[in-house]
């Protein structure tokens, strides 16, 4: 994990231009928003999240989360199926803004074709040099 | 039924926003917008280099407690991705065809574009105003308006000026003088008026601060006009009262004016104060176009009367109403009464609802106290003064009113008073007021309550 200014970025995960992270476990994939995304929202008050079964595309949206001054599509990093859907975020949306990587990821998806997809994502020394690069 | 596909292609179609401004105002009317209407199109146009920062900052970054102007960003490239607003920066917009709902733009390239609108959010801003003054086309007259003017100003102190003079003791004149006195330089305030801060505090109060800020070494003239600048093509001196003021550094601080150019041109109405006029949504006169912020007039909540605060709180409570309304949701703005607070050095200022000067200009009766007290108990070390003045309508006995001067703790009192003005309190309930206190924080009796007292006895 390394901070770049104020926002933490863990090793060993993908992300998006549209401020989400993949981590790839066996043959599913589990994927979240970042730590610099949670903290332009600020407290996250609504997360509006795929149904199991829904189909993702890469950088089509598939839920929105509302805080209090701001509304955002989520922008899914991958295609793929979702399998798992993360209840606790949908009842207890801070946890976005405590733990974006952990507690917070929002769904597991079984990806359509992820190694054709991961060319449009940044490993974490690219994502390292975007956080540098976002500014505040 | 002819009409029908029509009709059902219409209501498919994306709402189409267009915010005119991209700072306070206008970045909160596309974000609420955007909470409103998760599909419209919404973008912003703003003729500046940089958007969605905080102005009220720039003193800050000159006097040096805020490292750089870069920190003043507010809202980050990224806060417009992720909200889908389109920003357009460096981009004026020439024209507005409130008829066909189309906006004319010209970008820095010099490139024109219309762009359609089904709803528009006016939030031009203000102007630093300069007074018809001799020699005021000379170079050198730096004013504090946006970011570039900061720059400016800060070259200007790093390049070894050695003397400011600031023309006008408001807000922003003051506080810039105050940041260059902290960055060493010798300044010189000159303010028309016979007091410093003459549109937030009565005479009494603003003496407290003035004499605060003499001791700090600024050099304060009231009561004398600006004659003239002088110098060859770069100001060197001015006149004012008479007296000859020599310095490196020219601060133009005389206010602001509302920049209604566009909406004047377009036929969109001023009101009174000629700001653009606006109603309970922040609705001009014309259909879907709203009006926020520091170019908009709207109600003050005492008086009634259409006031043009120029605030960063009213304009992005105003923001907040038209983008809502312009993205097809309903929400009122309650109105105005400018609660307003400074720190100048070491010293506290705090406003809400009228001065005992504006009473008298409303020809409002009403009756005082003031309260001079300590914000800890008063044998506890560090104990700083701080004194509550209120300002009570004679008939209501509603607080109408209030000020504050003090060390530290000003700025929650006056938001507590805020409350109860906009809550209609009498000065009769707040004498009773259920305050906090302990040895450290405050006095077992808040000098608010205190002030409610003194105006209770008055009206015996």
């Amino acid at each position: 994990m390394v901070k770049v200014d104020n926002y933490e970025v863990p090793e060993g995960l993908y992300y998006s231009n549209d401020f989400e992270w993949i981590k790839i476990e066996g043959d599913k994939v589990r994927m979240g928003i970042t730590d610099y995304a949670q903290k332009q929202l600020r407290e996250v008050v609504y997360a509006e999240l795929p149904e199991a079964g829904a189909e993702l595309k890469q950088n089509e949206p598939y839920g929105t989360l509302e805080s209090v001054k701001a509304v955002s599509d989520l922008v899914a990093a991958i295609s793929g199926t979702v399998e798992e859907v993360n209840a606790e975020v949908q009842s207890k949306p801070e946890i976005l803004n405590e733990d974006p990587y952990e507690k917070g990821w929002l769904v597991v998806l079984k990806p359509a074709s992820l190694q054709a997809e991961l060319a449009n994502l940044m490993d974490f020394d690219k994502a390292v040099e975007w956080h540098k690069n976002q500014g505040k | 039924m002819a009409q029908e596909p029509r009709k059902m292609k219409e209501t498919m179609m994306a709402r189409r926003i267009i915010v005119i401004g991209a700072n306070a105002a206008g970045v909160e009317a596309a974000s609420a917008a955007r909470k409103k209407d998760r599909t419209a199109e919404i973008a912003l146009i703003s003729q500046e280099k940089n958007a969605g920062y905080s102005r009220c900052g720039l003193p800050f970054v000159i006097g040096g407690q805020i490292p750089s102007f870069k920190d003043l960003t507010v809202y980050s490239p990224a806060y417009f991705q992720m909200l889908k607003l389109k920003l357009n920066t460096e981009t004026k917009v020439t024209a507005i065809d409130t008829k066909e709902k189309v906006v004319t733009a010209v970008d820095k390239v010099g490139s024109t574009e219309s762009l359609q609108y089904d709803s528009l959010v006016i939030a031009t801003g203000a102007d630093a105003f300069m007074p018809p003054i001799k020699g005021r086309e000379k170079q050198g007259i730096l004013s504090l308006r946006n970011l570039e003017d900061g720059e400016k100003i800060l070259q200007a102190v790093q390049n070894g000026a050695k003397s400011a003079v600031i023309m006008g003791a408001g807000l922003i004149g003051l506080e810039t003088g105050v940041a260059l006195i902290e960055r060493g330089l010798k300044v010189t305030v000159v303010e028309m008026l016979p007091q410093i801060l003459p549109a937030m505090l009565d005479a009494d109060m603003a003496k407290m601060i003035q004499e605060h800020l003499q001791e700090k070494g600024m050099c304060i003239l009231t009561g004398k006009c600006v004659e003239e600048f002088l110098g060859g093509d770069k100001v060197k001196a001015i006149m004012a009262g008479g007296e000859k003021i020599e310095a490196d550094l020219f601060i133009s601080a005389f206010g602001v004016r509302a920049n209604t150019k566009l909406a004047v041109e377009s036929g969109i109405s001023l009101g009174e104060t000629r700001a653009i006029k606006t109603n309970g949504r922040m609705e001009t006169a014309v259909k879907d176009v709203y009006a926020v912020g520091d170019c908009a007039e709207a109600p003050n909540i005492i008086t009634h009367q259409p006031v043009c605060a120029q605030l960063g709180t009213i304009a992005v409570r105003q923001g907040k109403v038209a983008g809502t309304n312009a993205g097809g949701g309903y929400a009122l703005f309650p109105g105005i009464l400018a609660s307003a607070v400074t720190r100048l050095f070491d010293i506290e200022a705090g406003v809400t609802g009228l001065t005992e000067a504006a009473t008298q200009r409303a020809r409002i009766e009403v009756v005082t106290g003031a309260i001079s007290s300590k914000t800890k108990a008063d044998y506890y070390p560090n104990a700083l003064p701080i004194k509550v003045k209120l300002v009570v309508e004679k008939e209501s006995q509603r607080i109408i009113g209030a000020q504050i001067v003090g060390g530290e703790e000003v700025t929650q009192r006056i938001n507590a008073l805020s409350f109860a003005i906009q809550k209609g309190m009498t000065v009769r309930e707040l004498a009773k007021a259920d305050t906090a206190y302990a040895p450290p924080l405050n006095e077992t009796w808040d000098p608010m309550v205190l002030a409610a007292e003194m105006v209770l006895m008055k009206l015996r």
